[in-house]
């Protein structure tokens, strides 16, 4: 690891005139993939600024919305009680996440802003139409979590500016949901492909009323299948109808080939999810 | 010039005031500042969990934590857990298990399993398996270390 300043700053408008200030300088969250990166000499910052000791952006609260603070632990999500009950489909996202060491570490913010296209929470708050809010020292903007990531480790931020806050729309209650990491184990490990399945349906007659589907690791960033969510919202969930959005979900990605799989077995893969997440949302809600 | 840190923290209940290097990691600060090897290094990446120890009430990989991140907060470690001239409960269920084989991966065992333990007092074995997934071992193959930790639980009733 290169030599480096450490700075913690204790409110946001600190934090923000140390990122404009020092050239090079990296934001410091749960840090269990900074530190990687640094061990690596993969990241090599002159400075970092950990924001850890600015209070107000490490919880989160129901305002019109749900307003999570970008330090919010993984593990926060993951035991929050009011969440198992409102979004237990977020909760189940994080909990597959790393191990319990780095779910007490790692942070919703530090997860979008390292912008894997594999990465667990990104995925699941991409399906639930989140918006992020971002800083700067001179604007505040909020953009929809879609427009926020450009590639593998890329987002739209700019240096200077700061991702506080991820803010999931009220109506995300109203679906039913479902989180699939389908790899070869179930702890510390990436999926070969995620999924993240919202399905507001009347249960009774199997009409879709909205459908969200959202893809990790098939693609340069999590995508959206808004083909496959068009094609099925509005209209009868049957065996064939689910069986063409699945084929139309593959064919919206454009996954790599890599030492977990490659890129035809990840676009099969796609098909086999769409249909085992709906199917599985369908399955627990039926008698419900 | 990198500036160094003025630290205070509490290891195992006793306060120590260091000054420390900011690439120092907490895992470097208790083997070589502090002499406390029980605590090991094993990928120094995040992935194994042998140099887990329990930081503020939560285990964490001590490897991904800055030392001057423990400035004001309170560390355990393995040498932290005995009860006087006792072995905690813990370690004694992992010895009467056998769930020690090399013994590299069973600090950071038990102080996982003294995390979860605290956390949730009776755990399913699903709750026992999730909790314990980022700790590595590769000798026993899990199922002694699973006893370990059942018989830890029945030990605690």
């Amino acid at each position: 690891m290169k030599n480096f300043d450490y700075i913690k700053p204790s409110n946001l408008a600190d934090a923000i005139s140390a990122l404009k200030e020092y050239e090079n300088a990296f934001l410091f969250a749960g840090g269990t993939d900074l530190l990687v990166g640094m061990k690596n000499n993969f990241l090599k910052p002159q400075y970092i600024i950990d924001l850890k000791g600015i209070s107000n952006i490490k919880s989160f609260e129901y305002q019109e919305g749900w307003h999570f603070g970008a330090l919010t632990t993984i593990r926060d999500i993951e035991v929050s009680e009011t969440l198992q009950q409102k979004m237990p489909f977020l909760c189940q996202a994080a909990s597959s996440l790393g191990s319990i060491q780095i779910r007490n570490r790692a942070t919703i913010g530090g997860n979008l802003c390292n912008a894997s296209p594999a990465a667990d929470i990104a995925t699941m708050f991409l399906a639930m139409d989140s918006q992020i809010k971002i800083i700067s020292i001179d604007n505040e903007k909020v953009v929809g979590l879609d427009k926020f990531f450009t590639g593998p480790n890329s987002t739209i931020l700019n240096r200077g500016e700061v991702l506080t806050e991820i803010i999931v729309p009220k109506d995300a209650e109203q679906f039913k949901g479902v989180y699939i990491k389908f790899g070869p184990r179930k702890g510390m490990d990436i999926g070969i492909v995620n999924i993240a399945v919202l399905l507001d349906a009347d249960f009774e007659s199997g009409l879709c009323k909205r459908i969200r589907i959202a893809l990790g690791a098939v693609a340069p960033t999590p995508i959206r299948a808004r083909q496959a969510e068009g094609l099925l919202s509005g209209n009868a969930l049957g065996p064939d109808s689910i069986n063409k959005a699945a084929e139309l979900a593959s064919s919206e990605t454009d996954p790599i080939s890599d030492f977990r799989a490659s890129a035809g077995y990840r676009k099969e893969l796609v098909k086999t999810l769409v249909v085992r997440g709906i199917n599985t949302i369908l399955a627990s809600n039926r008698n419900s | 010039m990198v500036k160094k840190h003025q630290i205070r923290t509490t290891v195992n209940g006793e306060e120590y005031d260091l000054l420390v290097d900011p690439k120092k990691t907490l895992l470097q600060l208790l083997r070589e500042n502090l002499d406390l090897t029980g605590t090991k290094e094993g990928c120094d990446e995040g992935e194994c969990g042998a140099c887990s120890v329990i930081l503020d009430g939560k285990v964490v990989n001590s490897c991904l934590v800055l030392a001057v991140e423990a400035d004001n907060a309170e560390v355990t470690t393995i040498e932290g857990i005995h009860r006087g001239e006792d072995l905690h409960p813990i370690q004694k269920s992992f010895v009467d298990s056998g769930a020690v084989q090399c013994g590299f991966c069973t600090p950071g065992m038990i102080l996982t399993t003294k995390a979860m333990l605290d956390e949730i007092p009776d755990p399913s074995e699903e709750d026992i398996k999730h909790y314990l997934e980022g700790n590595l071992c590769r000798c026993t193959g899990y199922s002694k270390i699973i006893d370990a930790v059942n018989l830890a639980i029945k030990h605690s009733k």
